[in-house]
């Protein structure tokens, strides 16, 4: 009584089930975002206020600034050399200490590397509070504790990599296949040899992935934490924009464009050899 | 290898911390109830002598990867308790338990290798329980922990894929290192759940060779999980049958009729519960 003998010849009909309905529930669904977006948007039901008629009375103000960032003032680019400079130095010591930092906080946070529900719950709980901050509040805060310069802002930088590092590597471990953790528990090993000798090794690709992501965003925080006086080109953004300097501030955002791809393509290449 | 290698035997009981001779295995009592309330092994006593070479027979489902969990504490009996020479497993909790598991070693159908770590590493494992914590996270291990490692790799011929991935080999190969990391423990008693499931016939055939040799030169107790008849006829002494969590043949393997597996699967015994010539 093998398979082949319950198949139908060919050229019958075969007895396809009917396909459910599913176009009304996708209606349904669609209504739903439809109607909560717009109720959003009525001020007399706790929503914004949304003045269309703000846009066409400002435009003309607007296009101005727009115009003069369009046209960039490249006279600016020696002064923004050092602060550029400034900028990736920050990101990268940023990075890497976090890096440092995440590799076992990321195996104490996950589920496969820690089973001990109390502390893995712990270290989530405080990864949730240290990523619950906005990066600014950080920089204006130690800013004001450690003084102007570059070092708050790596402080942030840090504090902001840690939270997002860990959570996407941790939930890279949560979700991979860790067949490994048998054989090492079988052999007598602890939660700390396992973790160092297999754990670690096969999370490696999960942690260079998301360090690199984390040097990317690293690059665009550090541009706007200056403004708050944390270091880097933001300083010099903030100082321009004081001048209403529109084209010169057209120039170092296309610097930074420029930056934020060039990391984006270095990291997407180390990326697809680590796989 | 070097002098050292070539003058320290890989008897038992070499060095201090390793297992001593063969050991005798004692279930007395098993039952174990998952907590999804699935009964998995229902009052099962055994006793198996040391140095025997024992098939646990079954279908899936029969409760003989439960079993052999319990014999080396991954899985708890509810009831009952389990022995393996000196140590009252089911008794052990915490760092005594791991020590005792050291002298228990254990290969898997999946190999349970980490793929993307070396072959070394992974062999390295073997050591967890006769090394200190501080030295496996400095990854400095001692000339000795090294040296019988090694020897473990040479042993089923992969030394010279010592430094490669584990993750680049072939079935059979990753299997021969799960074989390397189990015997790098200097076990007595050595597990095997479903050890050829994974292979092909060849290679199958040439890991039960590996697990008969490692019982008749080097004296370990052996018990291996299987489903296919022929294998546990070929390559074991005694053959332990199990259906639905339940002892329901315990004798001779070579002599099991066709009669006693129809028992043990409760079913009529089919092609595929043959495995083939070599």
């Amino acid at each position: 009584m093998t398979a082949a003998d319950a198949t139908v010849a060919p050229g019958a009909a075969l007895a396809i089930p009917p396909r459910p309905r599913t176009w009304p529930r996708a209606v349904a669904i669609g209504a739903a975002l439809v109607a909560v977006t717009v109720a959003t948007t009525i001020p007399a039901i706790g929503g914004v206020e949304i003045d269309l008629g703000a846009i066409a009375r400002n435009w003309t103000n607007g296009l101005d600034r727009i115009g003069q960032m369009l046209t960039p003032d490249w006279s600016i680019l020696p002064r923004t050399w050092q602060p550029l400079l400034e900028t990736l130095e920050m990101a990268l010591v940023g990075a890497a200490i976090s890096a440092v930092l995440a590799v076992p906080l990321s195996l104490w946070a996950a589920r496969p590397t820690n089973p001990n529900r109390v502390t893995r719950r712990a270290v989530r709980f405080v990864l949730n509070v240290v990523r619950a901050v906005p990066d600014l509040v950080y920089a204006t805060v130690l800013v004001a504790m450690v003084g102007v310069g570059t070092l708050p802002g790596i402080i942030t930088l840090i504090l902001f990599d840690v939270g997002i590092v860990v959570k996407l590597v941790s939930e890279a471990i949560d979700s991979a296949d860790a067949a490994y953790m048998e054989a090492g528990r079988a052999a007598g090993g602890n939660q700390t040899q396992i973790n160092r000798v297999t754990a670690l090794p096969q999370s490696w690709p999960a942690i260079a992935s998301q360090v690199l992501y984390s040097l990317e965003l690293n690059v665009r925080i550090s541009a706007i934490l200056g403004l708050v006086g944390a270091g880097g080109i933001g300083r010099l953004i903030d100082e321009m924009r004081g001048f209403y300097r529109y084209d010169a501030l057209g120039t170092i955002v296309l610097e930074i464009l420029v930056v934020v791809i060039a990391i984006e393509i270095a990291s997407n290449l180390l990326r697809k050899r680590l796989r | 290898m070097n002098d050292t290698a070539a003058t320290r035997r890989p008897e038992a009981g070499d060095h201090a911390s390793s297992a001593s001779g063969p050991w005798p295995v004692t279930l007395d009592n098993v039952t174990v109830r998952y907590p999804n309330g699935v009964v998995a092994l229902k009052d099962v006593s055994l006793s198996i002598g040391a140095g025997e070479m024992v098939a646990v027979v079954g279908l899936s489902g029969s409760g003989k990867s439960t079993m052999i969990r319990t014999i080396n504490g991954l899985v708890q009996p509810t009831q009952g308790s389990v022995t393996v020479g000196p140590h009252a497993m089911t008794a052990l909790r915490g760092a005594a338990l791991r020590r005792a598991r050291g002298d228990i070693g254990m290969i898997f159908q999946s190999f349970n290798l980490a793929d993307r770590t070396s072959v070394y590493r992974n062999a390295m494992v073997g050591r967890f329980s006769h090394t200190p914590t501080w030295r496996t996270l400095l990854g400095i291990a001692t000339a000795e922990d090294r040296d019988i490692v090694m020897r473990a790799l040479d042993s089923v011929g992969m030394l010279e894929k010592v430094w490669g991935r584990a993750g680049a080999l072939s079935g059979g190969q990753k299997q021969r290192v799960a074989i390397a990391r189990a015997l790098a423990q200097e076990p007595a008693v050595m597990l095997a759940d479903e050890p050829v499931a994974s292979l092909d016939p060849p290679t199958a055939h040439a890991v039960m060779a590996d697990l008969s040799d490692i019982n008749a030169d080097r004296g370990l107790t052996v018990l291996v999980n299987l489903h296919l008849m022929d294998l546990a006829r070929q390559y074991t002494t005694r053959m332990i049958g199990l259906r639905a969590g339940e002892v329901v043949y315990d004798g001779p393997a070579a002599s099991a009729t066709d009669a006693d597996f129809e028992q043990i699967y409760g079913r009529p015994v089919q092609q595929r519960d043959r495995l083939g010539e070599k």
